[in-house]
C-alpha cells in the first residue's frame, strides 16, 4: 500500500512502513502494551526522566527502563498549582500524569539533578506519594551527575551510578549488577542503537527513504519500551527500508537539523515537515543524536566506568559548563549539519527551560555567524498540536532558505 | 519630627514620583549627629573614589556606574526609623560593604585594559562570579580576587531599582528567552554589551545558584576566554551538597581550581594565610549564630535586610580574607548585646514574628524595613542568612590541610541561596518549618522570585505544609531585578492585602501603605 504524502510540501509516494502504526500506538500511552507485557513477565520497570541517566544500567537482566512521557496531555492545572506556571510544561505534564496515577506501573524512579525543574517535578511526585503505594520495594533515587567532562566528573559519575542505580536495584529487587550483567545489557542497548543508526542513515542524501516524523516515532519507541521487545520490529523496519522507494528530490524544500531541549511530542516534527522542511537529523533530548550512539566496550576496564565515560563524553546537555563541552556542542551541530546535508538549523527550546534558553541563544548566533548556517530559534510548548504561529515561523524559515539558495545560484551564474 | 521610635509618619517623607525623599530623618540630637557623620563618611569614600582620574573615566565608559550616585540614598533607605544601637549596627554593616565595593571598583578600573591598564596589577587579579564563594582565594593573600558582576549588576540594582533593565533588554534582544532569572540574564547582558572591565590573569566561574547562573556563565566565559584571552576555570559545585558521596568530587574541584590559579598567576598556595582566614570565618560564624540566638527571643537585635546583605558579603565575598570585617563583627556583637540587655526594640510594636524565606527582591532590598515600620512584622531571619555553621579547622597540620580542602568545598557547595534552593527539598521545605518553630515565628513571608524555578517548584508544597502547621504564609511575588514586572508597590500590596483581608489588621504607620516610588532610586 502506498500513500501520497504532502507533508514535505511536494508530491511524494512512500510505501507505508509495516510497523509504523504499531509504534505510533505504543506512544499513545506511557503504560504501553510492551511495558505491560514485560511487567507481566516479572521484569522490574525502572522509570527515569533525564538523558544523563545511563540507560544500560536500567536494563540489566530482570529490569527494563521506561523514560517518562505524558502523551495526550490536556489540562495541567493541578501540577501548575504545585509547580507554578513558570516551570516547563514537560515537568508539569509529568507531575500531572503522576498525580492522575499514570505511572503506577513503575517500580522505582531514578533521576539526576539534571535541571532544577525535573528535580522539583520528581520531588513533588515523591512528596505527593504518587507512586509505589502498593509496592514496598519502590524507591526514589536522586543522582548527582558531572557538570564537566573530566576525570573528576567520571569518578563522580561512576560512584553515583553505583550508589543510586546499581545498589538499590540489587537491594530492592535482587537485580544482578555484576560486570557480566552490565556487559549483556550494553550488548542489547548497542543492538538497538545500531538499528536506529542504520535506519537513521536513510535520512542522508538528497532522496531519503524515511521521513523525519517516521524516524522520530521509531526512536521515541526505543526510549519508552523494553528494548528486547522491539528489536525484531526494528530489524524488520530496517530490512524494509533497504527496498523502499525513496522520496523524490523535490519532495521537500529544505533539509534541517532540529536541535534543542526535550521533544517527545510527535506533532512537533510533523509540523516542521508539514511546513516543507525535511528533518534530516535529530539532535535533541529524546533524539537519536547522540542518544543512540552505541557504547563500545573493551575488556581492559570495567563496563560501568566505560559506560559513564561514554555518557559524559558524548553528553550534549547544556548543563555541561566547561569550555571544551560548550564549544564542542556547537561544533557537533555543525558536523551533523554537514554530514546530513542540512540547509538550515532549527534551535528549539521548551518554554521556561533555562539551560536551553541560553544554549539556543548562543548556538543560534554561533551556528549562523561562525559556521554560516541559516538558523531559526523558537520556543515551544510541550504539546504543540497544530500551532499556527509555529507553522508560520517554519514556513518563513524555509522560504528564507530558498531565497538564499536562489541568491547563491544567481551569484554563481554572474 | 520625632526622637522616639515609631512616632514619625514615614510615608510623608516621600515625594510622589521623585527619586529621593523630601528630607533626612530627625532622630534626636545624638543619633542625628551620628547618622550625619556617617553620611559624611560615605561622601568622603565617594569623594576619594572620584578624585582618581581613571575612576572618572570609568564613570563615562560604563553605563552602570551612574547608579553609584545613589549610594547615600541606599543607606538612608535601610536606616529608616532606626535609633541607638540599631542605627549603629546598620551603619557598621552598610558602611563597610560600601567601602568594600568602592575598593573593588577602584581595583577593577586600575587593572582594566580600557581604563587604568595597569598590566602588572592585572596579572595579580583573579576574576570571580558575583554570587561565588571565594574560599579558593583564602590561601592567595597576594592576589586580588575581584568580581565584575558585583558592581555592574548586583550592587547596581540595590542602589537603583531600574539599573538592570537595560541589560535585561540587551540579553533578550540578543535572543535570550524572557522567562529566565533576570540576574544571570542581566549579567549576560553586560557581557553582550561589552560593558564589563577587562582585566585579570584568569577567572574562576562557578555554578553558583541555579541553572540560569550556570548557563549565563557560558556567555561571559565565551567573551572572556575566546575574545579577551583570559583563561577561565569552571568550578563545579555539587548540587546535592548534603550527600556524603559528592564531597570527594567537590574537594577535587577545589584542588583543581587552586592548581589552575597557581598556574596562571605564578603564585603558590599559602597555608598560613588560609588558616588565618579560616579563623576569621569561624569568628564570623560564631557571631552570626549569637545574633540568631538573640533573634529567637522577644528582643531580636541584628535582623532584616542588613543582616542578609552583610552576611552575603561577609560569608561569601570576603570569606575571612579582610580583617576589617572581623572588627565589624566584634562591634556589631557588642552593640547587639548592649541593646539586648536593655530590651530595646526597633519599632514601637512587634505584632508578628516572621521568617523571611525564598529569594529576596533586589530592587526592593529595604522591603523588610518597610515591613517592620508599616505592619510591625519583625523579620527574624531570612533564607540568605541561614548558611553553613560548620567550624573550619584552624590549626596548620598535615591532616588539617587535607580537611581544609573539604572545608573549602563545603563552603563552596553551601553558597548563599543555592544552599537552600539546591540539595533536595529538605533544605528548602522541611528546614523552613524547623526554623519557624525554633524562632517562635507565627508568620512566613515567602519571597516568590517568579523565574527561580527551584523555588517556585515547591510552591504547592509550601502552601500545604503551612496549612497543616497553622502558620500564616504570605506570598510576595517579584522578579528579582526587574521592577517592570512587579513594582515595589506591587510587592507592598501583597502584604497589605493579606494583612487587611486575612489578618484583619490596621497598619502601624498607614502613611507607608501606598507609596509612589516607581521612579525612585
Amino acid at each position: 500500500m502506498t500513500h501520497t504524502d504532502k507533508r514535505l510540501g511536494g508530491e511524494c509516494d512512500l510505501k507505508d512502513l509495516k510497523h509504523l502504526i504499531y509504534f505510533e500506538k505504543l506512544l499513545l500511552e506511557a503504560n504501553n502494551e510492551l511495558v505491560q507485557r514485560a511487567k507481566a513477565e516479572g521484569d522490574v520497570c525502572v522509570a527515569y526522566t533525564c538523558e544523563n541517566t545511563p540507560e544500560p544500567l536500567l536494563n540489566l537482566s530482570g529490569a527494563f527502563s521506561a523514560r517518562l512521557r505524558a502523551p495526550r496531555t490536556g489540562s495541567m492545572e493541578v501540577a501548575t498549582y504545585y509547580l507554578t506556571s513558570f516551570l516547563c510544561e514537560y515537568s508539569r505534564a509529568l507531575l500531572e500524569r503522576a498525580i492522575e496515577g499514570g505511572y503506577s506501573f513503575a517500580d522505582c524512579i531514578i533521576t539526576p539533578d539534571g535541571c532544577s525543574m525535573m528535580n522539583r517535578c520528581v520531588e513533588n511526585m515523591e512528596l505527593l506519594k504518587t507512586m509505589g503505594r502498593d509496592n514496598p520495594g519502590f524507591f526514589w533515587e536522586y543522582m548527582e551527575i558531572p557538570m564537566k567532562g573530566d576525570d573528576n566528573g567520571l569518578n563522580l559519575y561512576v560512584l553515583q551510578c553505583k550508589n543510586h542505580i546499581l545498589k538499590p536495584l540489587a537491594e530492592h529487587y535482587g537485580v544482578d549488577v555484576s560486570d557480566a550483567a552490565i556487559r549483556r545489557a550494553v550488548a542489547e542497548h548497542n543492538r538497538v542503537c545500531e538499528l536506529i543508526r542504520a535506519i537513521g542513515d536513510y535520512r542522508k542524501g538528497p532522496r531519503p527513504a524515511i521521513t523525519g516524523y517516521e524516524f522520530h516515532i521509531l526512536t521515541l519507541a526505543t526510549y519508552v519500551c523494553p528494548k528486547r521487545l522491539i528489536i525484531d520490529r526494528l530489524e524488520e523496519t530496517l530490512e524494509e527500508l533497504k527496498t523502499r522507494e525513496p522520496l523524490a528530490e523535490d519532495a521537500y524544500r529544505a533539509r534541517v537539523v532540529v536541535v534543542g531541549s526535550e521533544v517527545d511530542d510527535l506533532d512537533f516534527i510533523k509540523l516542521v515537515e508539514d511546513s516543507g522542511a525535511y528533518v534530516c537529523a535529530d539532535r535533541f533530548c529524546y533524539g537519536s543524536l547522540p542518544g543512540r550512539d552505541p557504547i563500545p566496550l573493551t575488556e581492559d576496564e570495567d563496563a560501568l566506568t566505560q559506560i559513564c565515560r561514554r555518557y559524559m563524553d558524548r553528553g550534549g546537555c547544556p548543563r555541561y559548563m566547561d569550555m571544551p563541552k560548550m564549544t564542542g556542542r556547537r561544533a557537533y551541530v555543525a558536523a551533523l549539519a554537514k554530514e546530513y546535508g542540512a540547509d538550515g538549523i532549527i534551535y528549539e527550546q521548551m518554554k521556561f527551560c533555562d539551560p536551553w534558553a541560553y544554549e539556543k541563544m548562543l548556538g543560534a548566533h554561533i551556528l549562523r555567524e561562525d559556521f554560516g548556517y541559516p538558523v531559526l530559534a523558537v520556543d515551544r510548548p510541550y504539546a504543540i498540536a497544530s500551532s499556527g504561529q509555529m507553522r508560520t515561523r517554519v514556513q518563513a524559515f524555509v522560504e528564507s532558505i530558498e531565497i538564499k539558495k536562489l541568491q547563491k545560484e544567481g551569484d554563481a551564474n554572474g | 519630627m520625632a526622637k522616639e521610635v515609631g512616632k514619625d509618619r514615614f510615608g510623608d517623607f516621600y515625594i510622589d514620583g521623585g527619586k529621593v525623599r523630601k528630607r533626612r530623618e530627625w532622630r534626636g540630637v545624638a543619633d542625628t549627629l551620628y547618622d550625619y557623620s556617617r553620611w559624611l563618611g560615605i561622601m568622603m569614600t565617594l569623594g576619594k573614589f572620584v578624585m582618581k582620574p581613571r575612576n572618572v573615566k570609568a564613570m563615562f565608559r560604563y553605563r552602570w556606574m551612574a547608579n553609584y550616585l545613589a549610594v547615600p540614598m541606599m543607606v538612608d533607605r535601610h536606616t529608616q526609623g532606626l535609633r541607638g544601637e540599631y542605627l549603629r549596627i546598620c551603619h557598621e554593616e552598610q558602611d563597610l560593604v560600601i567601602n568594600d565595593v568602592a575598593q573593588l571598583l577602584d581595583n577593577l578600573f586600575r587593572g582594566d585594559r580600557r581604563i587604568g591598564n595597569d598590566t602588572e596589577f592585572s596579572k595579580k587579579v583573579v576574576l570571580v562570579d558575583e554570587n561565588e564563594m571565594t574560599a579558593v582565594m583564602m590561601g592567595f593573600p597576594t592576589l586580588k580576587c575581584l568580581s565584575r558582576e558585583t558592581p555592574s549588576t548586583y550592587v547596581s540594582v540595590l542602589l537603583n531599582q531600574h539599573a538592570a533593565e537595560h541589560y535585561i533588554d540587551v540579553a533578550q534582544e540578543f535572543g535570550l528567552a524572557g522567562d529566565v532569572c533576570p540576574m544571570p540574564e542581566a549579567e549576560a547582558g553586560v557581557s553582550i554589551d561589552d560593558d564589563a572591565p577587562v582585566l585579570g590573569a584568569c577567572a574562576i566561574q562557578c555554578n553558583t545558584t541555579c541553572d540560569g547562573s550556570l548557563l549565563g556563565n557560558g556567555v561571559i566565559s565565551r567573551r572572556l576566554e575566546l575574545e579577551d584571552g583570559i583563561p577561565v576555570f569552571q568550578l563545579a559545585a555539587p548540587l546535592r551538597h548534603r550527600e556524603d558521596d559528592v564531597q570527594e568530587y567537590a574537594a577535587q574541584e577545589i584542588r583543581n581550581a587552586i592548581a589552575f590559579i597557581e598556574k596562571h598567576t605564578g603564585e603558590t598556595w599559602d597555608w598560613k594565610a588560609y588558616f588565618e582566614c579560616a579563623r576569621r570565618v569561624n569568628y564570623a560564624t560564631r557571631c552570626r549564630q549569637e545574633w540568631l540566638e538573640m533573634n529567637r527571643t522577644p528582643y531580636p537585635q541584628v535582623f532584616g535586610s542588613n543582616l542578609a546583605l552583610y552576611t552575603e558579603t561577609n560569608y561569601m565575598a570576603i570569606c575571612g580574607r579582610i580583617p576589617a570585617f572581623e572588627r565589624a563583627d566584634r562591634r556589631i556583637s557588642k552593640l547587639a548585646q548592649q541593646a539586648y540587655a536593655k530590651k530595646k526594640m526597633a519599632a514601637k510594636e512587634y505584632r508578628h514574628r516572621a521568617i523571611i524565606w525564598g529569594v529576596q527582591s533586589h530592587y526592593y532590598m529595604d522591603f523588610l524595613v518597610w515591613l517592620l515600620n508599616c505592619w510591625g512584622i519583625v523579620p527574624l531571619t531570612d533564607m540568605l542568612s541561614m548558611v553553613s555553621t560548620r567550624e573550619l579547622v584552624e590549626e596548620d597540620t598535615p591532616e588539617n590541610r587535607e580537611t581544609a580542602i573539604y572545608d573549602m568545598a563545603w563552603l563552596t557547595e553551601n553558597m548563599i541561596m543555592r544552599n537552600r534552593t539546591h540539595g533536595g527539598y529538605k533544605v528548602l521545605l522541611d528546614e523552613l518549618w524547623e526554623f519557624t518553630e525554633q524562632f517562635n515565628a507565627d508568620m512566613v513571608i515567602l519571597w516568590e522570585h517568579m523565574s527561580c524555578k527551584a523555588l517556585t517548584g515547591m510552591h504547592g508544597m509550601f502552601e500545604e505544609r503551612a496549612r497543616e502547621l497553622g502558620v500564616n504564609l504570605v506570598w510576595v511575588t517579584h522578579d528579582l531585578f526587574d521592577p517592570r514586572i512587579i513594582s515595589r508597590q506591587g510587592v507592598r500590596d501583597q502584604i497589605n492585602n493579606y494583612m487587611r483581608t486575612v489578618m484583619r489588621e490596621e497598619p502601624l504607620d498607614p502613611s507607608l501603605e501606598v507609596l509612589h516610588d516607581e521612579e525612585s532610586w
